[in-house]
């Protein structure tokens, strides 16, 4: 930290909060807002005689509020930069601190926050993670029995800087345990709290036992897991030592957690897996290794930066394997357990990474992005006209398009991710995406759908999962009927209902749209927009008298092959249940009012091509 | 047991996920919660719960259908809001049951015995039974009467329709009054004289539902204040008898103390509650008759509080050393 502080190219910003992100990779502007310290932070030489002057004393959050701290303090000792701060709330302006700090001068009352604007090429996210409060799980009693404590509350009493200076003492009696009990998995790998697991805590866990067990031989050390995961290099080694040193494990959740009333001393009820049985134990400190979980105000910054958020609440990356460091807005990054629960190694290196990932842009002066991105054409615009709309504006997942009342949209092309689903929800035809116009894309269906149409299923596929699903079922040689034809979009979201309307009215027996999973969208958010039209779509089938059970919905990711070939055959199935002139007749039945729901695609002009095998929409409707 | 793949029946997990309270049964971790909170070990150390699941899942069909432990789960629920993977266990023991009595398996028992000749047909039994277990139906032996009639596949033991039976009629064993009685007057217990019959300390009896304590240990904790107390387990606080509460208490016993679980943690349904309800209406009745109504208690017993038992006996010993003498109660 003290060589960032001193590095030239290094500029650390604390007390800052990210107000607002404009911009876009290699431009972003970035305000921010400097909170008061009312100290002057050129003059402060961190002597500390402010903080021995005042007469305050509150509970120390960097120590979890074991120890107290003044109420003006630097928020811990290795504190970068070295400049104390006033804690407003709690002061009581004696100014006894301004004697104390004399001809320095440096504190400074009347300091106001200060709004600050920077420009920056990227951005790396790096906010950590936070610690599960166990004290919602009653049966630990974490917060009613004072010697069941937290990892975090251990490691600052076992800690020679700590308020104990590193002697370790119940909080009940201020005596030394003669024993403790470490309980694995609270709040984490449970439904009720954090389904995922943390990760780290076995490690530490291991860790605190070996310290602990090293500072006082005599210690009986006792480790309650599920199942302990050692999975990185030399971790299950230092398992191993552990169990040498005499550290005992039971492999067993306690459900139960006691204390006696006159000892104040802990039983820890679990069942030992190996015992097939019950174990009591009776420990005199409990301490509990709590879930890491996402920063309390994740979801505020996840606003700002335009991030999305994995179902576990963690910053979400852009692909798992082949962008792990990278967030979904390009020129944002991402690194250390704000992106998942992750021990220090991993962090190290993921940090490497984002700069790494961030240095490629930044040495750069020009950047290359995709060619898919969507574009408007301001002539069919009807924001342009004066008339109100935004719905691209509200259907972009990256906040790509502006859309102001006169002025037709505009997409910072910059910021588009070529998801296309601006593209499928304009109802003007005003946007299309480049290599995925509606030009292409229909005379897709219609080339498709040219032979024997009402037996065979057309199906859509995103880019990045279902088409990948559809892969997987083919190179791992899942057998499924051959009468599914595929097209490829970028993302559910561009698969536009109409597209569907057009293939049955061009005979199509079954259409499948098929996205990624929710939680798995390559687009934040595109699957929802696409998810919720294809809702809509169903009754609209309905009232045309096309059955729904000839139109599928279905994500499926791109390890689930299985999952493809399953629901073409089961498509299929329902199809060869089908009277084929049931499909015609259906089809022909809605021809009429599907030509009317495509009427501005027959009048377009960049389409005649495609329709002209058609007949005209009026000679349907007759 | 070995569990040879070959011998493992590969459809039985997803026959007892089809049925109602099955589908979790397959996201078990054995991580053990609910084998540790379970309050029918401390009399059956062999049940384990995460082994009946495991085994359900691996698909020992016949190890699991025939073992009389999916039996003895009671329906408490104290494993459910603990389980961290949600699964509704006893609902997983009940679809395992509906499958073993569909294979022709009978249910180990004990089950209550009806004496046809004194049962009157009255249906008070079918009220109380928490398990729809109890229904009047036509007589064998004189088939122009009801009677009670057990259902077997239903019946978990608590005795409830013993206690409720006004007539007398159902008895169960382990559970008939004369042994209840037996466990409150062994060793002499009660010739000694507490407070009220001019003895210098005082004497409590204390009903317990065996099933709220959680162990031999918080049993043997509330057993420090010696013949002070008597410790009476009953299969569930429902099952006291008042008739037994006034007996006591017309002996010279100076209160009786009822322990039954706390709210949702009963074995039985609702079996606390009716313990609950007869203690009221017991002490109402005696303030009525003038007698210190503080006499007769019922405590609530939270199955994770380990040492409730041993501070409600003393709470109530404390409350009797500030009782005056009340006016005699006789009772025949």
């Amino acid at each position: 930290m003290v060589d960032a502080a001193r590095h030239p190219n290094i500029t650390i910003l604390a007390n800052t909060e990210v107000e607002h992100v404009d911009g876009f990779i290699g431009n972003f502007s970035v305000n921010l807002i400097t909170k008061p310290r009312y100290v002057i932070a050129d003059r402060c030489n961190g002597c500390g005689a402010c903080a021995q002057a005042c007469p305050i004393e509150v509970p120390n959050p960097f120590e979890l509020n074991i120890a107290p701290r003044k109420a003006i303090d630097v928020p811990h000792g290795q504190a970068v930069p070295l400049v104390y701060a006033v804690d407003m709330d709690h002061c009581i302006h004696c100014y006894k601190c301004v004697t104390a700090c004399g001809k320095l001068d440096a504190i400074d009352f009347a300091q106001q926050p200060q709004e600050t604007n920077i420009e920056v090429g990227t951005i790396v996210v790096a906010t950590g993670f936070s610690s599960f409060d166990p004290s919602v799980i009653p049966e630990y009693g974490y917060g009613r029995y004072p010697n069941v404590i937290t990892a975090m509350e251990l490691e600052r009493l076992a800690n020679s800087a700590g308020p104990t200076v590193g002697r370790l003492v119940r909080p009940s009696d201020g005596q030394p345990p003669q024993s403790m009990a470490i309980i694995q998995c609270v709040g984490s790998r449970d439904k009720r709290y954090n389904e995922y697991c943390s990760g780290f805590c076995c490690m530490y866990a291991i860790k605190n036992a070996i310290l602990l067990k090293q500072m006082h031989h005599a210690m009986d050390i006792t480790i309650f897991y599920i199942d302990i995961r050692t999975p990185s290099k030399g971790y299950e080694e230092f398992y191993t030592r552990a169990r040498e040193a005499g550290i005992r494990f039971f492999q067993g959740r306690p459900s139960l957690v006691s204390e006696d009333p006159d000892t104040g001393n802990l039983i820890i009820e679990a069942e030992d897996q190996a015992l097939g049985g019950v174990v009591e134990v009776e420990a005199e400190m409990v301490c509990l290794s709590a879930a890491a979980i996402p920063q309390p105000d994740a979801d505020d910054l996840a606003a700002k930066l335009t991030l999305a958020r994995s179902p576990s609440g963690f910053f979400m990356e852009y692909h798992p394997k082949l962008r792990p460091v990278d967030a979904p807005t390009d020129g944002v990054y991402l690194a250390g357990a704000a992106q998942g629960p992750k021990d220090i190694p991993a962090s190290v290196a993921q940090g490497s990474a984002a700069a790494s990932r961030a240095a490629r842009v930044l040495s750069q002066d020009t950047w290359e992005i995709e060619p898919i991105v969507a574009e408007v054409d301001p002539a069919l615009c009807i924001s342009a006209q004066g008339k109100k709309c935004g719905i691209c504006a509200r259907a972009c997942p990256y906040g790509a398009i502006v859309v102001e009342q006169g002025q037709p949209a505009t997409i910072f092309t910059a910021k588009c991710h070529g998801c296309g689903g601006c593209a499928a929800e304009c109802p003007h035809n005003a946007i299309q995406q480049k290599h995925f116009t509606d030009a292409q894309i229909l005379a897709q269906i219609k080339t498709l759908l040219q032979d024997r149409p009402e037996e065979k299923i057309l199906a859509f596929m995103c880019n990045w999962c279902s088409y990948g699903g559809a892969d997987m079922a083919g190179i791992s040689h899942f057998t499924y009927p051959a009468t599914s034809r595929g097209i490829r979009v970028m993302c559910c979201a561009r698969t536009d209902d109409k597209f569907v309307l057009e293939a049955f009215r061009r005979g199509a027996g079954m259409v499948l749209v098929s996205g990624c999973h929710p939680q798995d969208c390559h687009y934040i958010t595109g699957q929802q927009v696409g998810a919720r039209r294809f809702e809509r779509l169903r009754t609209t089938l309905e009232r045309m008298g096309i059955d729904p059970a000839r139109y599928r919905v279905e994500w499926i990711s791109a390890a689930e092959g299985e999952k493809y070939a399953r629901v073409i055959t089961e498509m299929d199935a329902v199809l060869a249940s089908y009277d084929p002139a049931e499909v015609v007749r259906q089809n022909r039945q809605a021809a009429a009012q599907i030509a009317r729901r495509l009427k501005k695609w027959n009048e377009d002009p960049r389409l005649v091509h495609i329709f002209e095998d058609l007949p005209l929409v009026e000679e349907v409707v007759e | 047991m070995t569990a040879r793949p070959t011998q493992l029946d590969a459809h039985f997990a997803a026959e007892v996920m089809e049925r109602p309270g099955g589908k979790h049964l397959l996201t078990c971790m054995a991580c053990g919660t609910c084998a540790s909170v379970c309050l029918v070990r401390r009399f059956y150390p062999s049940f384990n719960p995460r082994r009946v699941l495991h085994q359900a899942s691996l698909g020992m069909r016949e190890a699991v259908l025939s073992s009389p432990e999916i039996w003895l789960c009671s329906a408490c629920d104290a494993c459910y809001p603990r389980c961290p993977q949600e699964i509704h266990i006893s609902e997983v023991m009940g679809a395992l049951r509906d499958l073993a009595i569909e294979a022709g398996y009978e249910a180990p028992g004990p089950f209550p015995v009806v004496d046809s000749a004194v049962c009157s047909g009255c249906a008070v039994c079918a009220r109380v039974c928490p398990y729809e277990a109890m229904a009047p139906a036509r007589d064998e032996a004189d088939p122009t009467r009801q009677t009670a009639h057990v259902d077997h596949t239903r019946c978990l033991h608590c005795g409830l329709c013993v206690a409720a039976c006004p007539s007398g009629a159902i008895s169960l064993e382990e559970t008939n009054d004369q042994e209840i009685l037996a466990r409150v007057t062994a060793d002499g217990w009660m010739e000694q004289r507490g407070l009220l019959s001019g003895g210098t300390q005082p004497r409590c009896l204390a009903f317990v539902c065996q099933w709220s304590i959680r162990s031999d240990a918080a049993w043997e904790r509330a057993q420090r204040f010696g013949d002070q107390v008597r410790l009476v387990p009953l299969p569930c606080s429902g099952r006291v008898e008042p008739a037994m509460v006034l007996w006591a208490l017309s002996r010279g016993v100076d209160a009786v103390l009822v322990v039954g679980c706390d709210d949702d943690e009963c074995h039985y349904q609702r079996g606390t509650y009716i313990g609950r309800s007869k203690v009221y209406l017991l002490s109402e009745m005696l303030a009525t008759m003038g007698y210190q109504q503080e006499r007769v208690r019922f405590a609530r017993q939270a199955s994770a509080d380990r040492y409730g038992l041993e501070r409600h006996v003393q709470e109530m010993l404390a409350t009797i050393t500030t009782l005056t003498a009340p006016i005699a109660v006789t009772v025949d």
